[in-house]
């Protein structure tokens, strides 16, 4: 056990293995990249829909059950579908990535949308202001916090599944999770899964501190 | 002062923590969970009543095997299961070894090389003695089948043409150039990057992890993102899409029977009998074929299996 | 390649229910266990402000590491069995269960746990018979949660041969076969949905003062 802490910590700590194409910065980055482009792609996605149903209220069944529905679609189905139907590319990877953070973002958004108080946007609408116009500037920066949450939390989960772009070959932290074990090097796949899970946690870490900077002048939101 | 509820449900509460913890705690242990006949996981699996255990990899071929080896043991009166695609080399020989399961269809080379990385043995014979030297003591091999299933490097036609390839020695004149696609494990070992650059002063271009003669892999040399793939020697596939097997000069791959490798406490007599008569009639054409029906005509690898075993005799009782 | 081979399922009952029995007896044991370690740990994140940060940030991280790795470094402990899915999926419903747990009972009036211990019920009783039963709505909307989230991570574990339907997809994938990987999807989305609704059920029954309450609203 404690070989495998000194083994670890050597493999961490060691500069040859932050450098080079197979290195830590290469796969950290390329991780990166697959957690920021799902990520956006997601929000692109799912935040017009999420401030449409929170804004007019209808289809919102959709919104509170999507959260769950995409909770239960399994990623490696997902991704195995994708790679059956299209060959291999990043496809499979972003589809399931998106997929994952699309039902996140929707719920969040409508969550904030209907924490707006109506008597707020009641008066807006009394002061002659158009749908568009509450939507903007009245209803989105007050479902803001929640909706930052949503993407802090999509983010998160991204991150974490990002991994499984290994699985069909590419990179990103989780080769060391799939080269580990193929080559039964038990320190690499522990060192995959810290970095992984660091990289979440600055992540979040990051993304509250935005969030809490933001809202400073409104204390009940930030979380 | 609102009502306070005082729910006369705590015992039903009670109740339901009880419910939680019991089946809980007993779920965890071996066996209370199966609901497959006979599936029970944990060590010494044979003396539950489920006989013997056979794991299989994650690719097909092994699937098949696994199911034939418990179509032969139930065929001399020894009770079966299989459990099926457990995952790769790295995982279900531990699971032998750690007494998960009882017996696992391997092939030679590969076998010798995951207990001794320098191994040297190459012809089928001294392989055999071999195994039977470096084995953990509660292991063993029994004798080996007809059937080989080699790791064999291939390329499409075209680039065998461009480059005059007919043997791994001829790869010298596209040194650099290839892009290689295999396992992840064929990166550091002698069935891969290792023995091309020791055996055959042979380097390539680019490393793709992919898998062992799976999709991925089949996939990327027929899209041309891998110019030489690690397969198996039985897949449909080479056939099929015309690739070119390259030969072996310096027998760097070495030979690959499919043996039966089985916890040495569960090996007994009717065992042995059962493995030998199939290693007997188990060939590499019959094999082929058989791999052909799952991955060509989408037969499940049970049935596939039962069917050749009636019909070999091999299930009479 | 991806037309849906239709003759496929009719010839597959037999194990489509087996692979669905084998993904329950490794979800439920798995939630359930889950529960069984969270309730405390949620109970003493409530109470003790100190400790609150740790066991919530702990669980958080917890969750952050991908599943297939603890599934690995399981196998050296737990051998190759269903143990090593079931323990690794019990980690992934502590963030659910403890957060949700914890803010369930800080949901509860303090004025009923109060007026519980005046009079005269120990803590514990309180804990069981008042607070507990207050806080179970929110307790079990984590329940739901973790359950649909185990339900889909179960097939995660196909790679290490327990992936419950998941083995559904290791087998389309090794053949290039859609069916098994659409049939798999399917019935676990089937199957999440199934739970869902079991446990809203559950809770409905738990919670008898809460019907009587939406009778007035």
């Amino acid at each position: 056990m404690l070989q495998l802490l000194s083994d670890l910590v050597h493999w961490l700590t060691s500069s040859a293995q932050w450098s080079g194409p197979g290195g830590i910065t290469a796969r950290l980055l390329e991780h990166i990249q697959y957690s920021l482009l799902a990520t956006l792609a997601g929000a692109v996605l799912a935040l017009p829909l999420g401030l449409f149903i929170g804004h007019t209220r209808r289809f919102a069944f959709l919104a509170i059950n999507l959260a769950g529905f995409g909770r239960a679609l399994p990623t490696v189905g997902l991704v195995t579908l994708v790679f059956l139907a299209g060959g291999l590319s990043m496809w499979p990877v972003y589809v399931a990535l998106i997929a994952l953070a699309v039902p996140v973002i929707v719920t969040n958004t409508y969550a904030g949308m209907t924490a707006v108080d109506p008597d707020v946007t009641d008066a807006a609408r009394g002061v002659g202001m158009t749908g568009f116009q509450v939507l903007w500037q009245i209803e989105l920066p007050l479902a803001l916090p929640l909706v930052m949450t949503g993407l802090r939390l999509a983010m998160i989960q991204v991150v974490s599944t990002a991994t499984i772009a290994a699985y069909v070959s590419f990179g990103g932290l989780g080769r060391y999770i799939f080269d580990g074990l193929a080559q039964r090097d038990l320190v690499q796949v522990l060192g995959g899964a810290l970095l992984v899970a660091a990289l979440a946690v600055l992540l979040d870490l990051a993304m509250a501190g935005v969030q809490r900077s933001l809202f400073r002048h409104r204390p009940a939101d930030a979380s | 002062m609102p009502n306070v509820p005082r729910p006369h449900r705590r015992t039903v509460l009670a109740g339901l923590f009880a419910a939680a913890t019991v089946p809980a705690l007993a779920a965890c242990s071996s066996g209370v969970t199966s609901l497959k006949e006979g599936d029970a996981g944990g060590a010494g699996a044979a003396d539950s009543g489920a006989g013997l255990v056979v794991g299989t990899a994650n690719f097909t071929e092994n699937q098949i095997l696994g199911h034939l080896y418990a179509e032969a043991l139930r065929g001399t009166g020894v009770k079966a299961t299989v459990k099926p695609s457990l995952g790769s080399r790295e995982i279900v020989v531990p699971a032998l070894e750690g007494g998960d399961i009882d017996l696992l269809p391997e092939y030679q080379g590969n076998l010798l090389l995951h207990f001794d990385k320098k191994a040297e043995e190459t012809q089928a014979g001294e392989l055999q003695n071999a195994l039977a030297a470096t084995l953990p003591e509660s292991l063993e091999v029994l004798p080996y089948a007809a059937a080989e299933d080699k790791d064999v490097f291939v390329v499409t036609r075209a680039t065998a043409r461009k480059y005059g390839l007919k043997s791994y020695a001829d790869l010298r004149e596209a040194d650099g150039e290839l892009v290689f696609g295999g396992p992840a494990e064929d990166k550091t070992r002698v069935v891969g990057l290792v023995g091309f650059r020791e055996r055959y002063d042979v380097t390539f271009k680019e490393f793709k992890a992919l898998d062992a003669s799976g999709p991925l892999v089949k996939g990327a040399l027929k899209k041309g993102d891998v110019d030489i793939a690690n397969l198996f020697s039985t897949d449909a596939d080479i056939i099929k899409n015309d690739w070119v097997v390259l030969t072996d000069p310096e027998h760097m791959v070495p030979a690959q029977h499919v043996v039966p490798v089985v916890r040495s406490a569960v090996a007994d007599a009717p065992v042995r009998k059962a493995l030998a008569r199939l290693g007997a009639l188990l060939t590499t054409d019959e094999l082929s074929t058989l791999n052909k029906r799952v991955d060509v005509d989408r037969k499940d690898p049970d049935d596939v299996a039962a069917d050749w075993a009636a019909k070999a005799g091999l299930t009479k009782n | 390649m991806t037309a849906i081979d239709w003759a496929w399922f009719p010839d597959h009952i037999g194990d489509m229910t087996t692979l669905t029995l084998d993904h329950l007896s490794i979800a439920v044991p798995a939630v359930l266990s889950g529960l069984v370690i969270a309730l405390p740990l949620a109970v003493v994140a409530h109470r003790v402000r100190k400790l609150r940060g740790l066991i919530l940030g702990a669980s958080n991280v917890l969750f952050t590491v991908p599943s297939l790795a603890f599934f690995v470094l399981l196998l050296p402990v737990t051998g190759l069995t269903r143990g090593t899915a079931i323990t690794g999926l019990t980690i992934y419903t502590l963030v659910v269960l403890i957060r949700n747990t914890v803010e369930g009972l800080d949901s509860v009036p303090a004025h009923a746990r109060e007026a519980s211990l005046a009079m005269g019920s120990r803590p514990l009783r309180t804990l069981l018979t008042v607070e507990l039963p207050l806080a179970l709505p929110v307790i079990m909307a984590g329940v739901r949660v973790a359950t649909v989230m185990t339900i889909s991570l179960v097939s995660v574990a196909s790679y290490i041969g327990y992936g419950g339907l998941g083995q559904l997809f290791t087998d389309g994938f090794q053949r290039s076969y859609t069916t098994p990987v659409i049939a798999g999807v399917l019935l676990t989305l089937l199957l999440a949905l199934l739970a869902d609704a079991v446990l809203v059920a559950v809770q409905y029954l738990c919670t008898p003062w809460a019907r009587h309450r939406t009778k007035e609203a």
